[in-house]
Parts: structure tokens; sequence; C-alpha cells
């Protein structure tokens, strides 16, 4: 399921940090009108590199970017140092 | 145990069916038979892979890492590796065979790169150094 939501905790030691829960589905928005209008170049790229190989390829990237974004549920990275503790939670 | 599976069980223990047809029927149910291995039926026995780095006890920070990918996620990013040019593989196999290991990439499939991702969940790295590495599968 594509995530719909981004924790993003960034804490240093010394200091103020910031705890944000964005509504990544917003940027999900944001990013598919942005690969829609990018669509004609990819498409002219792909036309223009098939014979020599890339081209299959190119017109391959948008079902595999939808793919990752699509699993991004579930992603958690959490890095704690002496300095800071930075944390990324896809839900 | 669901149901239907119940019901094969019983009907295995009655001596109304074989052992051939039981597992025949408990495959078409999308019941994993004892010894099948995971991901033969297509869903892996493990949701996330962990990678957790902790201090060890000589260690001196105090780094410490804790990542959690889902198995969707891993699965969709091996499609990226129709990406990886040809050029770089031979590099990579010209590498790999310096340290004494005679390996091809190009003849790893995505089909393969599935199977071995979908059969982890008994795979467990523990490395104690200065920090503690643990990667297992949940």
């Amino acid at each position: 399921m594509v995530p719909l939501v981004m924790r993003l905790m960034v804490r240093p030691k010394q200091g103020r940090g910031f705890n944000l829960w964005l509504p990544v589905i917003l940027i999900w928005v944001l990013v598919a009108a942005l690969l829609l209008l990018l669509l004609p170049f990819v498409l002219l790229a792909a036309l223009l590199t098939w014979r020599s190989g890339p081209g299959k390829g190119l017109l391959l990237i948008y079902p595999l970017m939808g793919g990752v974004l699509w699993n991004l549920a579930g992603l958690h990275v959490e890095v704690t140092s002496e300095e800071s503790e930075i944390l990324f939670d896809f839900r | 145990m669901n149901e239907e599976k119940r019901k094969i069980l019983d009907m295995l223990a009655q001596g109304k069916i074989t052992v051939d047809e039981a597992d025949r029927l408990l495959a078409a149910i999308g019941a994993d038979t004892p010894g099948t291995p995971a991901g033969a039926s297509g869903r892996p026995a493990w949701k996330y892979l962990r990678v957790q780095i902790e201090p060890g006890p000589g260690s001196e920070s105090g780094d410490r890492v804790n990542i959690r990918v889902p198995y969707k996620l891993i699965k969709a990013g091996l499609k990226f590796a129709s990406f990886i040019p040809r050029e770089a593989q031979i590099k990579v196999n010209e590498a790999l065979r310096e340290k004494g290991m005679d390996f091809d990439l190009s003849k790893i499939s995505f089909g393969d790169l599935e199977e071995i991702v979908a059969n982890l969940d008994d795979m467990t790295v523990e490395v104690d150094g200065q920090d503690k590495v643990r990667i297992f599968c949940e």
C-alpha cells in the first residue's frame, strides 16, 4: 500500500530538533504531476535510443518507480549518534 | 488452523484420501505444507529485513542504527537490477574473480534473486566486533 504519512524526526543532543508528520500523499500527487510532465521527453528519449539499447529500459522506469513508491510503507530508518538522533518512518 | 485445512487433515487421518491427495488439496487452498520451502507458495515467511547496529563493549562511539525494510520494497527494488549496465557487471565479475570467486552476475536472473530474497527467513547474520551488527528477517 502506498504510504500516506512520513514521520521525520531530527533531535540533536544539544539544541532543539523537530518531529514532523508529513502527509506524503500530497507529495505523491506532486511527483505524479511531475512524472506526467516529463513523460513526453522520456518517450522521445526512449524512441531515440530504442535501437542502441537503453530505450526499453527508459520505458520501464515509470512502473518500477511506481512499484518502489507504492511499497515504501513500513520502511523505518533510525540512526542515533552521540550528536543527534535521526528517524524517518513511512506509514 | 483454518477449517478447510482441518477437514483435509481429518480426511487424511480417516484414510479417505492419500498423502499425495492431501498435499495437492493443501496446495490448492494455499496452505504451506510441512517441508515446503518459504516462498514456494509465492508468499515469503517474513515481512521485514532488519539491520541493527549497536555499540559493542569495546566501542568508542555510541552510534546505533536500526533499519527495517519491507520485503515488498526489496522485491520492487530488485527489478532495478536490470538497469545495471553491462560494463558495470563486467567490472564486478572481474573484482569477484580477483577475490577468488568465479561468479557471473549476468547469469543471475530476476527470478533467482526473487527466490533468494523470499527464502531469507531463516537467515541471521551476527557480527561481534567493536560494534554489534545483526541482520535478520522477521
